[in-house]
């Protein structure tokens, strides 16, 4: 792999040098304390040093609220919104970002790809950066590294003050044709950049712990505490539940259809005709909750659903943890497997 | 024939009324397709029976009574308009203190010569078909009600939490910004308008069915104010839902 070294105050070369292949999203600064992707106006306002963004990347393909089409009642006729295919290039994006991106292709893509969603996708360039893990990261114990590469064009890595600036694909080389800040650089291995949230197991054995946790006393436990609001699944980059809704116009005559992210926290999730519910306590949508991150998709696809981003635990409310809740189903499964062996 | 559409208004600050005739850009649309038969603070006219009668304010008194059982005796479709008539709203706080004291603060001397019941929401005396929540509701809400009425479509619901909306404008969460927020159980619609603003939500347009009360309490006493204050928080809109 090529590796170029880098200096911090080239980065906003970097920035506009990019801006010719297509519009460019990078972390910003946001309120007080946070941060999110925003289309680059100055290339001087990018962060590259930011924990996590209250949105993940995924609104910039799947948007938060989306028109799919315009309609008519008066003749019955209807219009479908067109998504253009742009070039654009997401700098700045962390490995777990990226990771979620690569799942959520694989929930929208395959079988029959979705068309908004592939169009966004089509043309997009992606650049990588480091990370330090803060109270709440977990990426690496579900099998994300900091430095995992794949599916990134190209990829910054922060070393002391400057960054080591790797090519990943032939894409990524293309995107630096006529950049010249680059000086030919040995890889050096960044050392200390520890992950203070951990699971105790490694992911390979969670899908057993789940297949027993199902009656565990921890739902019940975290659903006392949870208050429904929503925020764990609305952050979440790999979550792709949606809503779909059609909106008529006071005429009576014009309307549209638009889509919302939903999410299955919320008590109307499960709601059916007649007013049924077949997750009806936060119990069951706190389980169900998990068990699409680390059971359901996992036996199907052989990985975690969840990338570690620990957005789901920063943004609750009631400060509850995805790690936490895991690890104590680990403890709950080898209390029982210990009873289990001292009965035998 | 277009549909004979009527106002009323019991206990409140008729705030939804006068939203409604701010209503301007859209008023003829509107009037295109319903006719107003009776609006005490637009016209004089009154009419025998209503195919929709919107109900604003809530019911505090036996006069109130006996005037809503009237009302729906002769409307096909009632529809609660804004907080007061929802649930009660900021008025039902009256029915946290005894009902004497109440009467003597407002009235002084001459309290017994006015009745006066708790204040309740016009769905705990009538069947209310509709709600259009909020306080004061916005128009936006009205127009939806409206038109889905016109074309005989179901009414829009809202029943997710305002966290919802707020999540989806990419707001920082007013919990990370040191203040205590009753989004997460307060119903929704009014696309977060108040922490899109950097105001916390203070629940007027309701709570949601079945809320997490403890742990909602949990959440703002763990974040900064007394449990009394987070109870008062809780009841201001919502006296006659909260249930602690
Ligand atoms: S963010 Fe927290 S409180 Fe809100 S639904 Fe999720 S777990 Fe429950
Ligand atoms: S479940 Fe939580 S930690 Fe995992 S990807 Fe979703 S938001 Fe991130
Ligand atoms: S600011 Fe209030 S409404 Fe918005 S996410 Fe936070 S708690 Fe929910
Ligand atoms: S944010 Fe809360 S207080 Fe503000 S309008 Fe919405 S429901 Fe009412």
């Amino acid at each position: 792999m090529e590796c170029y070294s880098l200096k911090q105050s080239d980065v906003p070369a970097l920035i506009d040098h990019l801006g010719a292949y297509g519009e460019v999203i990078a972390p910003h600064r946001k309120g007080d304390v946070s941060y999110s992707f925003e289309p680059v106006k100055d290339s001087e306002k990018v962060v590259l040093e930011y924990n996590r963004t209250l949105l993940p990347l995924k609104k910039c393909f799947l948007p938060p609220t989306e028109k799919l089409m315009d309609f008519s009642l008066k003749d019955m006729s209807y219009k479908p919104t067109e998504v253009p295919i742009k070039p654009a290039v997401y700098f700045g994006i962390h490995s777990y970002e990226m990771q979620s991106i690569l799942r959520l292709d694989h929930s929208m893509l395959s079988g029959k790809a979705e068309s908004n969603y592939f169009n966004r996708r089509k043309k997009s360039r992606f650049i990588g950066v480091s990370f330090s893990p803060d109270e709440y990261h977990f990426s690496e114990s579900v099998g994300i590294s900091i430095e995992e590469m794949e599916g990134f064009d190209l990829y910054l890595n922060k070393v002391s003050d400057d960054y080591q600036l790797y090519i990943i694909s032939d894409k990524g080389k293309d995107l630096l044709k006529g950049f010249d800040k680059l000086i030919q650089a040995e890889p050096i291995h960044v050392e200390g950049r520890e992950f203070n949230k951990k699971i105790r197991y490694h992911y390979n054995r969670l899908p057993r712990v789940f297949q027993y946790a199902y009656h565990s006393k921890v739902w019940a436990e975290v659903a006392e505490r949870c208050v429904g609001c929503g925020s764990c699944n609305l952050t979440c980059p790999t979550c792709f539940c949606f809503d779909v809704n059609d909106q008529v116009e006071v005429t009576a005559e014009d309307g549209m259809r638009r889509r919302s992210w939903d999410s299955c926290m919320l008590s109307t999730f499960a709601e059916v005709a007649g007013g049924e519910n077949f997750r009806e306590h936060t119990l069951n949508r706190t389980r169900h909750r998990l068990y699409r991150k680390f059971k359901y998709i996992t036996d199907e696809e052989g990985l975690p659903w969840c990338v570690g981003c620990g957005r789901c635990t920063a943004f609750c409310p009631a400060d509850i943890s995805m790690v936490d809740i895991i690890n104590d189903l680990i403890r709950e499964d080898e209390k029982a497997q210990f009873h289990k062996t001292v009965r035998v | 024939m277009k549909p004979k559409v009527a106002f009323f208004d019991f206990t409140s600050c008729e705030g939804c009324q006068l939203n409604k005739l701010n209503l301007e850009n859209d008023l003829l649309d509107i009037l295109k397709h319903v006719e107003i038969v009776e609006f005490r603070e637009a016209m004089d006219d009154k009419a025998d029976a209503y195919d929709i009668a919107f109900i604003e304010g809530s019911i505090s008194s036996p006069s109130c009574v006996e005037r809503i059982h009237d009302i729906r005796r002769r409307s096909k479709i009632l529809v609660a308009l804004g907080s007061c008539a929802v649930n009660g709203g900021v008025n039902a706080m009256k029915n946290l203190q005894p009902i004497d004291e109440v009467r003597e603060t407002v009235y002084g001397e001459d309290k017994y010569l006015f009745a006066t019941l708790p204040a309740m929401s016009v769905s705990s005396i009538v069947k209310v078909d509709y709600e259009v929540r909020g306080c004061p509701m916005t128009q936006q809400d009205f127009l939806k009600l409206l038109v889905s009425l016109v074309l005989g479509k179901q009414a829009p619901r809202y029943d997710s939490p305002v966290c919802v909306e707020c999540k989806l404008s990419e707001n920082e969460c007013l919990y990370n910004r040191g203040m205590v927020c009753l989004g997460p159980i307060t119903r929704g619609g009014c696309d977060a308008i108040c922490p899109s603003f950097g105001q916390f939500c203070t629940g007027c347009r309701g709570l949601l069915d079945e809320p997490n009360y403890i742990g909602m309490l949990e959440v703002m006493t763990n974040h900064g104010i007394s449990l009394d204050e987070a109870k008062k928080r809780m009841l201001l809109f919502n006296s006659n839902e909260v249930q602690l």
